[in-house]
């Protein structure tokens, strides 16, 4: 069990350990996707990925926008900004928890030192009509991982079951270099000296701020959610249920810009959420039939099967049933 | 014949606030399966950990019982035909039970109307061990689990991932299938402080095995472990730890192998309401507070590791770090908090709904602010101050600090009005106007703080009432049962003489009801009446004796009381049964009978009998003694008095007949008899002590 690492001298070499410990593990390490998320789990590699019967295993960062989580940089423990490390592994390996406390280990944290701990916390996204069951990791009181099993995403019920860890990098990496503030943190040992997360990222944190509070365009970006929600809808009743997943994404970061705005009332708020959740299930429904056309190609054989023979018994007893009525119909 | 019987079903980890309920559903699950079996065991034990529930059962019985089984078949004359010979219906019978045809022969018996066949067989008791699986798959499948999950590849349904499960009976293995997993004897102990699989070898080396391998099973024994370090942590401080049961319940739950540690946060913290501060490490830090002796907070705290660790210097500090930021977040919610007066928190109030037909949370703090000024003469209170915390009731409500920790509401707003430089009444109703909380909890002391607790919550009833969304059932959405039984308690334990009919009057008044009809009132009133019945029902007070001062229709909540306890008192007294199978009769007497037979005056000039002037001359009596008594409320010295009847009235019962032929000579025993009535009703209708047969 000692198998402890020396830990990580820089916010990169943590990200970089954390890459080399899953690709270990079999997992296709990617980057992070190019748009705008409140989240790992948004990106296409786990929300879409954790639907229907195909395996799926990966580790990517994913830099998170949270507009009202920003404090114009004054605080050390707060940003709009940061950073995740997801990991999706589906199905969920039944030695789930024992990878993720290893992962720990190979970054330094002894388990026999420190006091790690799986604390109840299940997780629910409303937008996406997504949810799960889980803990948050606690390391010495601190929460440093959100890990969940899947059980709905987009309306649908996962199976195989996929289980999702988010590393919160930004926590870990301070409670490695001993910092009270996240701007302390040394990101590299540059050539000219220590480069800190506030070098990086400071001025963004100011100035997106500014930006997120203040002058985030009100109409344009309710003009962009209605946009964004009607390519959704006719993108996918056009067979794309990519490019429509990317509308969802940016449909709901508008809907995050603008909260940050304080534009959407409380009453009203419940309304705008209804209406990411629904594209979120078309578009959940949409990737499954896509897949389903493709055969599910990464799913386990008999699984495949067992699912493309389901849902054709559904078809045929939709058909049945729509014979029957039309033949009533005539009938009158 | 009996063995000892272990079942562990291993997982990852279990939902802390309901440990305790799965553990001890899954054990009553058990052993009632074992009951219905007829299985017999000498103790049965329950273990319940982050990672595991186990029960143990000692003496379990090898076998199930054998069982007599009797079987009736058809009547001998149906069974045989006229030459003797088994007919179809015999053969059948035969197949059924597994016999010969040719032994039927010999099993005919009779009824007791007529001769049957017969078959009695004895049935061998079942192997315990083939039952075990499908008792413990019943039992799991029993537990409350209101969200049950899957993982991996597995169909299986349970509360958290299934990792492993133990099945011993004796020292034997039982391989059995659990939740898609084979049991064996093979468990697991800590996380951390363990590695690989333990071997348990016997039920009863379970708790030590698992002890050895650093898991305390047992749920209690780790409770009291948890409660002795933490206080002796404390101690170690030169404070006293203050431990809330569920947090310990909770951190119990969260521990195989708990070890409290005790660490500081920095001092100039205590700057913060202390409420504050315990709610941060409390609610998001499962840390237990500590106090001096004082009972001032000190700034330390301790948490109970899960772990005996190598270097526990390192997991303090790191809990310290923790703490520091989020105490860093309660002051800066304080600090900001009190930039703004809580009147001007007020205006926030207006975009909050309170229940879309009735408003907005200020328009509610207007109506409460007008009805707590006409409380107040009522419960002594100052009624510019009832008014003033009225309109400021609900304002914390919009605070940093109330938004972050909900059971802060009322604590904040008394802080946040002392700053605002209000009357120190005002502040104090503030924090009051929430009490009682729950049953058992502590009610307002200040006569501000009453007038606001009853308005807020006769608000709320008469609000939620006129919407017609009373409880129905057990569904209670207001929680408007607790509020009655708040304001009852409230008025009665503060000796508050109120009519509540009339304040009910003055909370519908302020709703601005188009129909502000009497029956909403009466409605109302009603409700919250009835629940003294289970109040008194709790106070171990009969239902009989509420019944009978209830038959009054009163709406008074203190005059109720008073009553009841003098005919609770009453009641024990050697006349009571008398007196109230008097009090029936009379009341059956007058019943039947219509207004108009009954004399006007009772005239002693139509008396026949001694008895009947006896009982008039007492009643006569009585009457003009027990006049100030009831204007006083001694309903006791009423009752007292009124018990002296009980001779004269038997006597009357005994030589009079009140049904005489001569109709005015019954006309005015019928009008003794209600003069008799009347003066037990100044108190309440004891014939309701009559218990029904």
């Amino acid at each position: 069990m000692n198998n402890v690492g020396t830990p990580p001298e820089t916010f990169q070499a943590l990200i970089i350990r954390l890459q080399q410990y899953w690709a270990d593990q079999g997992c296709v390490v990617l980057q992070p996707l190019d748009m705008e998320v409140g989240a790992g789990t948004f990106h296409p590699a786990t929300f879409l990925r954790a639907i229907g019967p195909e395996n799926w295993n990966s580790a990517y960062v994913q830099g998170c926008r949270r507009p009202t989580d920003g404090r114009y940089g004054e605080n050390p423990n707060r940003l709009q900004h940061y950073y995740q490390f997801q990991v999706a592994m589906k199905p969920s390996p039944s030695d789930f928890q024992e990878l993720y406390l290893g992962s720990l280990r190979s970054l330094g944290i002894d388990t026999e030192v420190h006091d790690v701990r799986f604390v109840e916390d299940n997780w629910e996204s409303p937008t996406l009509g997504a949810w799960g069951i889980g803990w948050e990791v606690w390391l010495n009181g601190m929460e440093i991982t959100q890990f969940t099993y899947f059980q709905q995403a987009g309306g649908l019920e996962c199976f195989p079951v996929t289980g999702e860890i988010a590393y919160g990098l930004e926590r870990i990496a301070m409670y490695l270099q001993g910092v009270d503030s996240i701007y302390d943190l040394v990101w590299a040992h540059g050539p000219q000296g220590d480069v800190t997360y506030g070098d990086v990222f400071h001025q963004n944190e100011v100035e997106m701020s500014t930006y997120n509070f203040e002058h985030a365009d009100v109409d344009a970006l309710f003009a962009q959610f209605d946009q964004c929600e009607k390519d959704s809808m006719s993108l996918a009743a056009s067979g794309l249920p990519l490019p429509a997943y990317e509308m969802v994404m940016k449909a709901s970061h508008a809907f995050n810009l603008l909260d940050a705005r304080h534009a959407i009332s409380v009453t009203e708020r419940q309304r705008y959420i209804l209406r990411v959740r629904t594209l979120a299930r078309t578009v959940a429904q949409g990737y499954f039939d896509s897949r389903l056309a493709l055969g599910f190609p990464l799913a386990d054989k008999d699984l495949a099967e067992e699912v493309m023979a389901r849902v054709a018994k559904e078809k045929a007893q939709q058909q049945a049933k729509q014979e029957r009525a039309d033949k009533a119909g005539a009938a009158k | 014949m009996s063995k000892d019987f272990l079942v562990e079903i291993g997982t990852e980890e279990l939902p802390p606030k309901v440990l305790r309920q799965l553990s001890e559903t899954f054990a009553d699950g058990i052993t009632k399966r074992l009951a219905d079996l007829q299985l017999s065991f000498t103790e049965m034990t329950a273990y319940a950990a982050p990672r595991r529930l186990a029960v143990v059962i000692t003496d379990l019985a090898e076998q199930t019982p054998d069982q007599d089984i009797v079987s009736w078949g058809p009547p001998a004359k149906v069974a045989f035909g006229a030459d003797g010979q088994p007919t179809k219906a015999a053969e059948a019978f035969a197949r059924k039970n597994g016999l010969e045809v040719a032994a039927l022969a010999g099993l005919v018996e009779n009824d007791g109307q007529q001769d049957k066949l017969c078959v009695r067989q004895t049935l061998a008791g079942s192997n315990t061990e083939a039952l075990l699986g499908e008792i413990i798959n019943q039992s799991l499948a029993a537990l409350p689990i209101p969200k049950p999950m899957r993982w991996g590849r597995s169909r299986q349904e349970f509360v958290r991932p299934v990792q492993w499960a133990v099945v011993l009976f004796g020292d034997q293995t039982v391989e059995t299938t659990i939740l898609g997993l084979t049991s064996g004897n093979l468990s697991r102990g800590h996380r951390f402080h363990s590695t690989g699989n333990i071997e348990i070898t016997s039920p009863l080396a379970y708790r030590d095995t698992l002890y050895n391998a650093f898991v305390m099973v047992d749920f209690a024994e780790r409770r009291e472990l948890i409660r002795g370090g933490v206080i002796a942590a404390a101690k170690s401080a030169n404070g006293n730890a203050v431990i809330d049961e569920n947090l310990l319940e909770e951190v119990t739950s969260l521990n195989e192998w708990p070890v409290p540690l005790i660490g500081r946060f920095e001092e100039h913290f205590l700057k913060v309401p202390a409420e504050a501060l315990v709610s941060s490490m409390a609610q998001h830090q499962k840390y237990f507070h500590v106090v001096d002796g004082n009972n001032q907070l000190l700034p330390l705290f301790i948490t109970v590791a899960n772990i005996a660790s190598r270097d526990p210097k390192q997991v303090i500090d790191g809990n310290e770090r923790v703490i520091r930021p989020r105490l860093a977040d309660a002051a800066f919610f304080y600090n900001t908090d009190l930039k703004t007066s809580l009147e001007a928190r007020r205006e926030s109030l207006r975009k909050i709904v309170f229940q879309s037909k009735l408003g907005s949370v200020y328009d509610k703090t207007a109506r409460v602010s007008a009805l707590a000024k006409v409380l107040a003469p009522s419960v002594g209170a100052d009624v510019a101050a009832a008014g003033r915390a009225g309109e400021l009731c609900k304002s914390d409500l919009v605070s940093e600090m109330v938004g972050e920790f909900a059971d802060l509401q009322g604590v904040m707003g008394r802080y946040y009005a002392l700053n605002d430089g209000e009357d120190a009444a005002v502040a104090e109703a503030l924090l009051e106007q929430y009490l009682p909380r729950f049953a058992g909890d502590k009610i307002p002391a200040t006569a501000t703080g009453t007038a606001l607790a009853l308005a807020d919550r006769l608000d709320t009833l008469v609000g939620i009432f006129s919407i017609g969304q009373q409880p129905s059932g057990s569904r209670d959405p207001f929680a408007l049962r607790r509020a009655s039984l708040g304001i009852l308690r409230i008025i009665i334990e503060r000796n508050i003489d109120m009519d509540l009919k009339v304040a009910i009057e003055a909370a519908a008044q302020q709703l601005a009801l188009t129909d502000t009809s009497d029956e909403l009132c009466v409605q109302v009133l009603t409700y919250v009446t009835e629940r003294l019945k289970s109040w008194y029902r709790d106070d171990g007070i009969t239902p009989e004796v509420f019944a009978s001062v209830a038959a009054l229709g009163l709406s008074n909540p203190l005059d109720i009381d008073s009553r009841v306890k003098a005919v609770d008192q009453f009641s024990r007294a050697p006349e009571a049964v008398a007196l109230a199978s008097a009090n029936k009769r009379v009341l059956n007497i007058l019943a039947k009978q219509d207004d108009s037979s009954l004399a006007a005056k009772v005239d002693p000039s139509l008396f026949e009998d001694s008895a009947e002037t006896q009982l008039a001359a007492d009643i006569q009596r009585l009457s003009q003694l027990i006049a100030p008594l009831v204007n006083e409320r001694d309903y006791i010295g009423v009752l007292a008095a009124l018990a002296t009847l009980r001779e004269p009235v038997d006597v009357f019962f005994e030589g009079v007949m009140v049904m005489a032929d001569d109709l005015q000579i019954r006309a005015n025993r019928l009008a003794l008899l209600h003069s008799l009535r009347q003066l037990f009703l100044n108190v309440a209708d004891i014939s309701h002590l009559v218990v029904s047969k």
